[in-house]
């Protein structure tokens, strides 16, 4: 009982002040911290969105997301992202957003919660402040030159390799003016691809492509800064050209070119020639040709 | 020196009468199945003439047997390993099935089944192979008895050496002839089949020198079709396999004459052991065309030679072997009285098939619009043959004409011989002065007459004892062990609810 009684000892400044210090410290980490995540959110919004979405600057191949968190909860964005096709099925909200912005299909995207917070912070951010994102590295490294074209088509059709290893455009992708054989047609055609983004979204998407099928292939093989110049100059220069090209995608665009038909015609009569000449000492029949060639 | 035994054969072309009974015994006990319908592992050809399959003599068509190199190792005409190997999934030399025949049958139940019409019901020939109507264009003794065949006679592979005018000579209608060549795989001394290949499938047996192909082990690369230069090797279209003439191994083992032997009406097949030198037979193979026989004969031993016998024994031979040997009527055709005769050695796969080349029929002539048989002399010379000894010479030495003419001259001198002796209206300077030219004495004439006319089937077919059991001492396995754990049946032990 003679503890209990014993009277409480007050605090003393220094004690105090320790206390102060600490919530500072603490505060100030926390702000660090919550800085860290929002530049985070910068550079995942960047890489990961912003060739086709805005916060602030209008609608682009998606929609503006300024004000996304206040229309929809964390989970119905979280559940969107995941699988915008199915979330289409079942929710009317984002059924009206794929009507609206049809043809264009936002792919399913892999994020971490932690990514998606990060992103979601970034958002609310930009939203309060009512400001407008302003991606930092959809810059070109340097001026382009006329020979960047050149050099441009060359990484396009792959006579030059990319550095990093990556296949070459033209394996998937096509582009008015590469050549009869055109390129492939998994991806789209890119005529237009620069009409359909704008230049830093266009950037944007050859330093780091954000589509499933291109994202596995270049997350590890990324194209250099000196390519991105190079492929960005080739591939304003394709819509120059070819000013009439659709911004509809067309799958079937590589085929169209009349000139390939009398490759693959000219092709098959020389294989076939080649065939007849690689196995001319093959035997044809003995007896056939004896009778026919016989006096009677 | 490295002895060996090899069950070799002769075939008397001047008592062959072409009746095909050989073939027809053949098919019924070998190739009356599913995929063999075109096979004739026994075959009957008239000469002149492109036999079967069409122009299998031609070379530079089917690309088969070897050819002599500079450098003392022959190399099969089809190619090297390397393009063997291009071409493995290619061959590019294989006869087509035509070149053989389409094997067809009739459809004999429309005779019975055909609704009643105006006209007589037709068996149609139908293909043996897709079942289907088609038009018979080909058999396998298509040009049979076609001597003077402007398709079929003039385009034998064996005129080359012919000038134009002995060609025509030939198809002139009063000296027209023809022989019969009946054929069976050689089992040759140097089988370019075996060489070809791919899978080891082929192999020579040590006992008696058959060549067999393995059908467990063949995986139907054909390579053997296109590199026995004789065609003798046939693919088997159902089964996939290739086969070939296995000298009724079954019969020989169990005493009994081959097939074809047995049944030969002109009794024109001899068949008995020889002894050779395997270590010699590249020596055989790197000499000239003129001299292959010469080389093909040297390698075949004297069965009566001690050192031979020694040496025979030293590789398992039987006593009873060499005894055998002895009496081989082979080895007197080929090796003593040099009557017998390789077909086409040109292609240096040493066939153990010899032949005794045909005394060709009584010349024939027109005077004054009289077709007249008789001639100055009973028997026309050799010189005056109706097929010239050059064409002879191609089929049966490389075109080496004294080793025809020398056979020839010996049948000649003996029908002399015994005319003599039987009628007496030679003279008898004229049959010592033919003996004296081959170097034959009247024993020998009288041999070799009691041979080609008289010889009983013991005669004809010595077939050496199998001794199976010595056959399989040779194996590596171990048979005693076998014996103690498969107990019956030799190549797999029976197993209860297999």
């Amino acid at each position: 009982m003679e503890m209990q009684s014993e009277p409480k000892r007050a605090r003393t400044a220094i004690e105090r002040l320790a206390v102060v210090g600490l919530l500072i410290v603490f505060t100030t980490l926390v702000g660090a911290l919550r800085a860290e995540a929002q530049d985070d959110g910068a550079k995942l919004f960047e890489t990961r969105c912003y060739s086709c979405h805005n916060i602030g600057g209008g609608d682009k191949q998606g929609p503006d997301l300024k004000g996304v968190t206040e229309r929809q909860s964390r989970e119905w964005i979280e559940e969107f992202v995941k699988s915008p096709t199915a979330m289409s099925r079942k929710d009317p909200v984002a059924a009206e957003l794929f009507k609206k912005f049809s043809p264009t299909i936002m792919p399913d995207q892999t994020l971490t919660p932690a990514e998606l917070d990060s992103i979601i912070t970034l958002i609310k951010n930009l939203t309060s402040k009512n400001e407008t994102f302003v991606p930092s590295g959809a810059k070109l490294s340097r001026a382009i030159v006329p020979a960047d074209i050149i050099a441009g088509k060359e990484l396009f059709t792959g006579q030059i390799h990319l550095a990093n290893g990556a296949p070459s455009c033209n394996s998937c992708h096509s582009v008015n003016g590469v050549g009869a054989l055109g390129g492939g047609t998994l991806g789209p055609d890119l005529t237009a691809a620069n009409i359909k983004y704008r230049d830093p979204e266009l950037i944007s998407i050859l330093q780091s492509p954000n589509f499933p099928t291109m994202n596995t292939i270049f997350t590890n093989h990324k194209l250099t800064d000196e390519e991105v110049v190079q492929l960005f100059a080739y591939l304003q220069n394709a819509k120059q050209v070819y000013p009439e090209a659709s911004v509809v995608p067309t799958q079937a665009a590589a085929t169209t070119d009349p000139r390939f038909l009398v490759l693959g015609f000219g092709a098959a009569t020389l294989v076939l020639i080649g065939l007849n000449v690689f196995w001319r000492k093959r035997s044809h029949g003995v007896r056939k040709e004896m009778v026919r060639r016989s006096k009677i | 020196m490295d002895v060996r035994l090899q069950v070799s054969m002769v075939f008397h072309l001047d008592k062959c009468i072409g009746c095909h009974t050989c073939s027809i015994a053949c098919k019924n006990v070998w190739t009356d199945r599913k995929g063999a319908e075109y096979m004739w592992w026994n075959n009957v050809e008239t000469k002149p003439g492109t036999g079967y399959p069409t122009k299998w003599e031609d070379q530079s068509k089917y690309n088969g047997g070897w050819e002599k190199k500079d450098n003392g190792k022959p190399e099969l005409k089809m190619g090297n390993r390397a393009s063997r190997l291009i071409n493995i999934f290619h061959n590019p030399s294989l006869p087509k099935m035509d070149d053989y025949y389409e094997p067809f049958t009739y459809k004999y139940e429309d005779l019975f089944d055909s609704p009643e019409g105006a006209d007589q019901p037709t068996a149609r020939p139908i293909s043996m192979v897709t079942g289907k109507f088609m038009d018979i264009e080909a058999g396998p003794n298509w040009d049979d008895d076609l001597g003077g065949s402007p398709v079929y006679a003039e385009n034998d592979a064996n005129f080359e050496g012919l000038s134009p005018e002995e060609q025509q000579e030939l198809f002139d209608v009063e000296r027209l002839v023809f022989f019969y060549l009946p054929r069976i795989c050689n089992h040759c001394l140097n089988p370019a089949c075996v060489a070809a290949c791919p899978s080891g499938a082929i192999y020579k047996r040590g006992e008696d020198g058959i060549v067999l192909i393995n059908q467990e082990v063949c995986r139907g690369w054909r390579m053997c079709v296109s590199a026995c230069p004789y065609k003798k090797t046939y693919y088997n279209w159902s089964t996939g396999k290739s086969e070939k003439c296995i000298l009724c191994f079954p019969r020989l083992e169990t005493g009994q004459a081959p097939a074809c032997f047995h049944s030969c009406v002109g009794r024109i097949r001899y068949l008995g052991g020889i002894l050779y030198d395997a270590d010699r037979l590249t020596d055989a193979l790197n000499v000239d065309d003129d001299k292959l026989v010469d080389a093909h004969r040297d390698l075949i031993l004297d069965p009566r030679d001690p050192v031979v016998r020694e040496k025979a024994k030293e590789n398992g031979i039987d006593e009873r072997t060499l005894e055998a040997c002895e009496r081989s009527p082979v080895y007197r055709y080929v090796k003593e009285w040099k009557m017998a005769l390789p077909l086409h050695s040109e292609f240096r796969t040493l066939p153990m098939l010899f032949y005794v080349p045909p005394l060709l029929p009584v010349m024939a002539k027109t005077e004054n619009g009289v077709y007249e048989t008789a001639n100055d002399e009973l028997f026309s010379p050799i010189e005056k043959a109706r097929l010239p000894i050059k064409y002879l010479a191609s089929l049966f030495s490389a075109g080496n004409t004294d080793q025809v003419s020398y056979a020839l001259k010996k049948q000649y001198a003996v029908r002399l011989f015994k005319r003599l002796e039987t009628v007496g209206d030679v003279s008898e300077e004229v049959v010592n002065y033919a003996l004296a030219e081959c170097g034959m004495d009247a024993e020998e004439a009288e041999a070799v007459y009691r041979l080609t006319s008289l010889p009983t089937m013991d005669e004809r077919v010595v077939i050496p004892p199998m001794h199976r059991e010595e056959a399989m001492a040779m194996l590596d396995d171990d048979m005693w062990e076998q014996k103690g754990s498969a107990g019956f049946g030799f190549r797999e032990a029976p197993v209860r609810g297999a």
